[in-house]
């Protein structure tokens, strides 16, 4: 249903126009009317008085019967214009005289009527009886006509018609005036109202406009506003939070690890909630403290303050913290008053309010978010909400973030001991493959290097030439048994334990070039490439603590790249120093740069992963992986400078191994042993037996040669039984059958005072390790040295 | 039709004039008599006539109205005063007798058959506060107070102020204005 809209302005025109007018009307018409009625009797009282007279006049006439008379003191109505008729009656009610003269019964009436006056519809008429005394002479009739009246009527009208002509102006002028008093307020509030609704803006507010009526309209208008106002603001904020939950909410879920999550988390916070100070301070529960991981970048200048950074320890107040801990949020609205270290903290840095939410996981608070304002009571309940909700979210993010990273720990540690095992087996295979080069080669050259030693040692007629013959023959061979027992040193078998040894860095350094010379210098030579190397090698750099075969794997990798990584030629340089550093213990740095082609970003990046090679076939992509592997093993560091085209440089950096160096006792040249020794010879190489053989004997030693283990075993036994027993045994360690070892647990068997020597192409490994087997008593080295062997035999049995 | 119309507007013409022809006969029978009128006339004098106030010794003192000589009037005087006082007297009709004392009247009527006596009625009322009223001609000349006239069938008064006013009587203005005042005759 619709209501017809009139304006206001016109119905309360309406209204006053209505109010006065009938005001006015009531008035004048009270007033014509009473002025009328006034007026009527007034003109019976004159009309009565009138005719009175002339009744009284007229006794004489009618008692005296003079008509003329009688006429005559009618006609004194002549004074008075408005008497339009009069006649006289005598006692009997016959006429008498009528006025005007000769008037007759067709003016007035025949008979006197009651007596008394009374208005007719067009005139006054009235009967005076005439009376002398008591008696009743007769009766005087009156007609007076209306004209006065209708003059005094006409007179009203006037004055009607005027008082309404001045008043209607008068009223339009007043209601005018009174209808804007009135409308201004409704107006005022008719276009704050039009303002709130077209702009949406609830700040505007009507004005009082001092009447009371519309001042409680407005007032309550106000409020109403005021409630929108704020509960728009509360909207609005709400909504913000909302976006700044679900933006924060988003970048955490973006980020994997804690650090970045806390950073993302306390920028938004400063910049959108905002809060002056922001912080997270990671629990732990065994030392009932917190740690501060992560602050906020505008909260720095407070952070300095507070003497917070990143690691500062927090104790757990009694108060907020704890019951924080406990996993409620905590609000102090004003910290001057709180009693307890962490509040008076941040309150001597004018930090006055305070709210702490808890991250929990798995009903675990692992941290808390501390965020603070300068203003005190500055949080508003819908922000404390939000900060716990926050807190929620952050907790879900940031255990998320550690399941990833556990989980992707687990990935690459699964992937690096896949590598392992597979570089692991390549280089098993290879071991076993070398090993045995290493065997045959030792066994070849061992004749060579006894009957050199021998000749050298036992002619002092050879004629110069021939004593320098046999010396270089005498180097070569040395040279040839030290490439050997590097090799064999290189590929041998990884174990499962890391021994860590005193690692000379220069050593190994001198190792791994001369080792990789073929890759650097004759391969690329046989391209027609030139590859410079530049040694810079500090002498006082530091020995490291370490596995030296581990080290010199990761440099020969090293060095393998950087030729490779050289296709057309350049300068590899490999530089070692000594790095002093603050606070800690010297390192000690290698260096292994090249000049070649180098990495991008990407591939810098990623080139510590395992499988990522650029080499295509030719490379597994294991090899950085391995030294990365190396790095970590040896609480080293990695330092990787790379520019396309200019080229790369790779820095390790290990930590100094202080103690002093304890340089191992040399064994003193023995001389040749004096006792005549009886000596078992087991071996499966003829050719060794032989050399081995003449040697010894010219030592004056009884050597009894067995060809492989068994022989050897019924050697030994046959010669016990006879009670001519060896003093020593010397055995190879490989042969078909019966090994090394066998012979050593038969000859033990029978004679457990008997020494036994082993001689093996993994000797070397063997007293490196310390892995001298069951039942042997010393351990050699192929090929076998003339004074290495007296000084066992020395040792031993002399 | 026309006709038939004319028929009924000439009998009510004719029913019209038979009925005025009745009234006038009988107004002329109600024609009051002239002594009647005259009879209301003596009846009227004594209200438009002041009497002094020692005429009447108690307030109870009949007002006399004497006739002298003849009686015209008959019943008519008696019947117009039946019932009527003048202030609180009550009137008396009193025929005189010849040589029967005057004095105790208010008012005399004095009959035309007076004409004689008139000389003696009027010495000896002359003084004393008694209103004089005859028919006779020239009465008012010769000192009667009030003298009826009639003139063309009306009765019109002649009065001799000056006999009034010697004898002590007021005569009201309007019935003065009423009379032709004769001022003259033994009125002092």
């Amino acid at each position: 249903v619709t209501v017809p809209s009139i304006s206001v302005r016109r119905k309360l025109r309406r209204m006053l126009f209505l109010a006065t007018g009938t005001a006015l009307m009531i008035t004048t018409g009270a007033f014509c009317t009473l002025e009328i009625l006034t007026f009527r009797s007034s003109s019976i009282g004159q009309l009565k008085t009138l005719s009175e007279a002339i009744a009284s006049n007229s006794t004489g006439s009618l008692a005296f019967q003079n008509a003329e008379d009688a006429s005559s003191v009618l006609s004194a109505f002549k004074a008075d214009r408005h008497i339009v008729a009069a006649a006289l009656y005598n006692a009997q009610g016959e006429l008498f005289a009528a006025y005007p003269n000769g008037s007759g019964a067709s003016v007035v009436p025949k008979h006197p009527g009651d007596a008394g006056y009374a208005f007719s519809s067009h005139a006054l008429v009235g009967f005076q009886p005439v009376v002398d005394g008591n008696q009743r002479l007769g009766t005087l009739y009156v007609e007076s006509d209306l004209g006065a009246m209708y003059a005094r009527l006409e007179l009203y009208a006037l004055i009607v018609a005027l008082v309404i002509g001045v008043s209607v102006p008068l009223i339009y002028l007043l209601s005018r005036h009174l209808q804007r008093e009135i409308l201004r307020p409704i107006a005022a509030l008719g276009s704050a109202a039009r303002a709130v609704s077209e702009q949406h803006d609830f700040s505007v507010r009507a004005q009082p406009t001092g009447a009371m009526e519309f001042d409680l309209f407005t007032d309550t208008f106000n409020q109403m506003l005021a409630e929108v106002q704020s509960s728009q603001v509360k909207l609005r904020d709400q909504l913000s939070r909302l976006n700044l939950l679900q933006q924060i909410t988003r970048a955490t879920g973006e980020r994997q690890d804690l650090q970045s999550i806390f950073q993302v988390v306390l920028a938004s916070l400063e910049d959108n909630l905002p809060i002056d100070f922001g912080c997270f301070l990671i629990h732990d529960p065994q030392a009932r403290s917190l740690t501060v991981s992560g602050l906020g970048i505008a909260g720095q200048k407070f952070a300095k303050k507070l003497e917070l950074s990143d690691g500062t320890n927090v104790p757990i107040d009694a108060n907020g913290l704890s019951r924080c801990v406990a996993g409620q949020l905590v609000y102090e609205p004003d910290l001057r008053g709180v009693p307890f270290p962490f509040p008076q903290r941040l309150a001597g840095a004018e930090l006055n309010s305070l709210v702490i939410a808890p991250l929990l996981v798995e009903n675990q608070v692992f941290g808390v978010l501390v965020s603070a304002r300068r203003r005190d009571n500055a949080f508003s309940s819908g922000e404390c909400e939000f900060l716990r909700q926050l807190s929620e979210h952050i907790a879900l993010a940031s255990h998320q973030a550690g399941l990833y990273s556990a989980l992707q720990q687990a990935y690459d540690d699964l992937r690096q001991s896949q590598n392992a095992v597979l570089q692991q087996e390549r280089l098993r295979a290879l071991g076993q493959m070398a090993s045995g080069i290493a065997h045959d080669i030792n066994n070849a050259i061992s004749p060579v290097s006894l009957y050199t030693e021998s000749l050298l040692e036992r002619e002092p007629n050879l004629s110069e030439r021939a004593r320098g013959y046999l010396t270089t023959i005498q180097r070569a061979i040395e040279d040839v048994a030290r490439t050997v027992a590097r090799m064999r040193e290189f590929y041998r078998e990884r174990q499962e334990q890391l021994t860590l040894g005193r690692v000379e860095v220069n050593r190994a350094i001198r190792q791994v070039t001369e080792l990789t010379r073929p890759r650097w210098s004759d391969q690329p030579q046989q391209r027609g490439l030139m590859i410079n190397l530049e040694m810079d090698l500090a002498e006082a750099v530091p020995d490291v603590m370490g596995a030296e075969n581990e080290i010199r794997d990761a440099l020969t990798n090293l060095v393998f790249n950087a030729v490779d990584a050289m296709p057309s030629g350049g300068t590899l340089s490999v530089r070692a120093r000594r790095e002093a550093r603050e606070n800690a213990e010297d390192r000690a740095v290698i260096e292994v740069s090249d000049t070649g082609v180098g990495m991008d970003d990407d591939t810098r990046r990623q080139c510590l992963e395992p499988f990522s090679t650029t080499k295509g076939e030719r490379g597994t992509g294991l090899g950085l992986a391995m030294v990365y592997g190396m790095v970590q093993r040896h609480s080293a560091e990695i330092e990787i400078e790379s520019a396309v085209g200019i080229g790369t440089t790779i820095r390790l950096s290990f930590p100094a191994h202080t103690a002093s160096l304890v340089s191992t006792p040399q064994a003193a040249h023995a001389g040749v042993v004096v006792r005549r020794l009886r000596i078992l010879l087991v071996d499966d190489d003829p050719v060794l037996i032989k050399s081995l053989q003449d040697t010894l004997e010219e030592d004056g030693h009884v050597v009894t040669a067995t060809h492989g283990g068994q022989a050897g075993i019924e050697a030994f036994s046959s010669a016990h039984q006879k009670l001519e027993r060896f003093d020593v045994v010397i055995s190879d360690l490989g042969m078909p059958n019966i090994d090394g070892r066998k012979v050593a647990a038969a000859v033990k068997e029978l004679s457990s005072q008997t020494p036994i020597i082993l001689l093996t192409g993994w000797g070397q490994r063997m007293i490196a390790e310390n892995e001298t087997p069951a039942n042997i008593d010393k351990v050699l080295s192929k090929p076998p040295r003339l004074h290495e062997l007296r000084a066992a035999l020395t040792e031993l049995v002399g | 039709m026309n006709g038939f119309r004319r028929l009924g507007d000439i009998a009510r013409l004719l029913l019209l004039a038979g009925a005025a022809a009745l009234l006038i006969q009988n107004a002329a029978a109600d024609e009051p008599n002239e002594y009647q009128i005259k009879a209301v006339f003596l009846f009227n004098f004594s209200r438009f006539v002041e009497w002094p106030s020692a005429v009447f010794q108690t307030p109870t003192d009949p007002f006399v109205i004497g006739i002298v000589g003849a009686d015209p009037f008959g019943a008519r005087l008696d019947e117009a005063v039946r019932n009527e006082r003048v202030g609180d007297h009550p009137i008396l009709v009193h025929r005189l007798q010849p040589g029967e004392e005057l004095t105790h009247c208010q008012l005399l009527f004095v009959d035309r058959s007076q004409t004689g006596q008139l000389a003696q009625l009027l010495a000896a009322t002359r003084g004393r506060p008694i209103l004089t009223v005859s028919e006779l001609e020239g009465a008012a000349e010769r000192g009667v107070m009030v003298q009826f006239v009639t003139e063309d069938r009306k009765i019109r008064l002649r009065i001799n102020e000056r006999s009034a006013h010697a004898a002590g009587l007021t005569i009201s203005s309007k019935l003065l204005r009423l009379a032709d005042i004769v001022n003259n005759g033994q009125g002092d």
